[in-house]
């Protein structure tokens, strides 16, 4: 892999952390993203890159954080909209994360209409994880159903954060969501378990696009929220190469933590050093003088 | 059919599930196809929220729990790497404190203890989680899983310590996962249990820290140790833990008088070479003495190693020839039936005292402690 690409997308005016998002430009930004992405002027050339029509995607939040730090519903719904404009069948579209409580605490309606658009968790009755383990290198793990069985194609819409382990968490670690024990791989900070995980058959074969949900970051002390260290970012990032985004990610929280006055995350001793293994591991882009960044405002 | 020494018919493994169900305590956890459905579908029964011992709490709702050596720090929401500990609003809780996933009467042998009870059965109760992530578990479709990724029932202290009573059991087992990660839960019961003249024994990996452990060795009568291998690298690659806290938890264990076994699971290449083996028994013997039972087990494929064979049977039995040349006195080999090192022999006349097949005793050759042909004490905790 020689370089990657990944466009970052920003909006002063679309978005403020204690008033309702400007949804409008919201579906703005994104469209922007993925356009710039594909080096398209049209959604659904953009959308036809990416994916396929047949294609049944999910699209995996991050719902962890409550209504203060989670992918916001409408980033998710504006996304999949998007998709359908885009050529793909809103019934094969499912946004996704491991439980309901934490889908509903974010603010989501769950729904499971055959018809339309679906809004569940790997909790839903039913649905679980597989049931067979899949060991690969320092992984053993069961997969969500959702990502092995149901999708084709899968889209990680991250929060990007600073992550007190990890260093950054972002599109790759949120794949975390999508096993039964991401507590078994948070040691050594998280390193090589996030590129290990990420170089597993259901991601690896599935993952098509990342997108980083940095309209509010948090820089410092997270995965938590802590509001005196959140910052309204305003921006969303787009890649096709995960490992990419993140690192543009991790840029991002640096620069942040630097005009904050807090030391580096290496200064921290947290550098992010699983996107380096995920690089070495032929996943992608770590390295910033390989990545093109191109960055738009709306 | 087997008896009890009051001549009482034990209950059948099958009818004690029976006697569950009936009265509507439903047990469900273990390997096969119907936990496979389980896992499957998850359930929404009520985890607990007890709050945890042994941890700090830091600003920013941010925990320490020191629990055990790994000292997981975690923010708001966050799970120990255990699975089944969890800070909310910056309290640590146990979401599993009197919710057990598996509950079976088993013979005191299959834990194994050696010297504990012979021929008596365990009440042996588990809850979901571990602190460590061993690549050969054996009950990692319960040890290796969060809390609510399980079925798991109500099953307060007390009705524990009832349900032994009335199984006939004279000892309740901490076992099949790890017990550490479910310390409030086993603490409170065996507490509850002594006070009913039902003892407690734990099988635990050892990896726990020193204050805990103390704390522990008060309350219960017999803790058995799986000492995985010798050596940090093993540790670090195989176990995800380390062994020194797991050596230092063997010496506080025998400094406190309580009855002490030590398993080591052998495993093709990766912890059988003799010179690691006989390191090991040397510390036992200068650190610990030669009178611990020392158990060598056999290893089946399992969880994530599956691409080495079961242990040579000769491969135990070198392990056995080593640990008798340093001296032990009390060296089995384990998951291999009808073995004769399953058996117990005095070290003094060599006279077969206690004859064992897989988890049954065919005949104990003791007296109030002592070999019946020579009189000499074997150590344990004989009734």
């Amino acid at each position: 892999m020689s370089s990657a690409k990944v466009v970052v997308v920003r909006s002063k005016v679309a978005l403020s952390l204690t008033k309702e998002l400007d949804k409008a430009r919201l579906v703005l930004m994104i469209e922007r993203g993925l356009n710039l992405l594909a080096g398209t002027q049209e959604i659904k050339e953009a959308v036809s890159q990416i994916f396929s029509p047949p294609d049944r995607v999910g699209i995996k939040i991050n719902t962890i954080g409550g209504r203060n730090i989670s992918s916001r519903p409408e980033l998710s719904f504006g996304l999949a909209n998007l998709l359908v404009q885009g050529g793909l069948q809103e019934k094969n579209i499912i946004i996704w994360d491991r439980t309901n409580r934490e889908l509903r605490e974010a603010g989501y309606r769950l729904t499971i209409d055959k018809a339309q658009l679906k809004v569940f968790g790997t909790d839903t009755e039913g649905v679980g994880y597989d049931t067979d383990l899949v060991s690969h290198l320092n992984i053993g793990s069961l997969f969500s159903t959702i990502l092995n069985n149901f999708i084709t194609a899968s889209i990680s819409l991250a929060i990007l954060k600073d992550h007190g382990l990890a260093g950054v968490t972002a599109s790759m670690k949120n794949y975390f969501g999508s096993i039964h024990n991401p507590n078994k791989y948070h040691d050594a900070h998280c390193n090589p378990f996030i590129a290990e995980l990420f170089d597993t058959r259901p991601i690896k074969s599935k993952h098509k696009l990342s997108i980083l949900d940095g309209l509010r970051i948090q820089y410092h002390r997270g995965p938590s929220f802590h509001p005196q260290w959140a910052e309204n970012g305003g921006l969303l990032v787009f890649s096709r190469d995960a490992v990419a985004a993140d690192s543009v990610g991790w840029l991002i929280i640096e620069k942040l933590r630097a005009q904050k006055g807090l030391p580096t995350l290496e200064e921290e001793k947290r550098k992010p050093l699983y996107l380096f293994t995920a690089e070495k591991m032929g996943l992608g882009i770590a390295h910033f003088d390989k990545i093109q960044i191109l960055e738009d405002e709306v | 059919m087997r008896y009890n020494d009051k001549g009482q018919e034990l209950m059948r493994r099958r009818n004690f599930f029976k006697t569950l169900a009936g009265s509507g305590l439903l047990l469900s956890a273990g390997a096969g196809s119907p936990f496979r459905r389980l896992l499957a579908r998850q359930t929404n029964a009520q985890l607990s929220k007890v709050e945890a011992w042994y941890y700090k709490k830091h600003p920013d709702r941010e925990i320490e729990c020191y629990l055990c050596p790994r000292a997981c720090k975690l923010g708001d929401k966050e799970r120990g790497y255990c699975g089944v500990r969890e800070n909310i609003g910056g309290t640590y809780y146990t979401l599993v404190y009197g919710k057990a996933c598996t509950m079976n009467v088993d013979p005191i042998e299959k834990k194994p203890f050696f010297h504990f009870l012979p021929r008596t059965n365990a009440l042996s109760i588990a809850t979901a989680g571990c602190n460590v992530n061993c690549k050969f578990c054996q009950n990692w479709q319960i040890s290796q899983v969060r809390a609510e990724q399980v079925q798991h029932f109500d099953f307060p202290p007390q009705d524990v310590v009832e349900s032994a009573l009335k199984y006939d059991c004279p000892s309740i087992a901490y076992t099949y996962t790890e017990p550490v990660v479910f310390y409030e839960y086993m603490y409170d019961t065996s507490v509850e249990a002594r006070k009913r003249g039902v003892k407690n024994c734990v099988v635990t990996g050892g990896h726990i820290s020193q204050e805990p452990l103390l704390e522990l060795t008060k309350v219960v009568e017999a803790i058995k140790i799986d000492l995985k291998a010798f050596s940090e690298d093993f540790y670090k690659n195989y176990v995800r833990g380390e062994l020194q806290p797991v050596l230092d938890a063997i010496k506080a264990v025998h400094k406190s008088k309580v009855w002490l076994e030590l398993v080591y699971l052998v495993i093709p290449s990766l912890n059988d070479s003799p010179q690691e083996i006989r390191a090991m028994c040397q510390w036992i013997g200068s650190e610990i003495g030669q009178e611990i039972p020392l158990h060598f087990s056999r290893f089946y494929p399992m969880y994530l190693i599956k691409n080495l064979p079961p242990t040579p049977v000769s491969t135990l039995e070198k392990a056995h020839t080593i640990a008798r040349e340093e001296g032990l006195k009390y060296v089995y080999i384990g998951n291999v039936p009808g073995h004769k090192a399953e058996s117990t022999y005095c070290p003094r006349c060599q006279s077969l005292i206690i004859q064992r097949t897989g988890f049954e005793i065919k005949k104990i050759e003791l007296k109030n402690g002592k070999c019946k042909f020579c009189q000499n004490p074997i150590p344990g905790i004989w009734a």
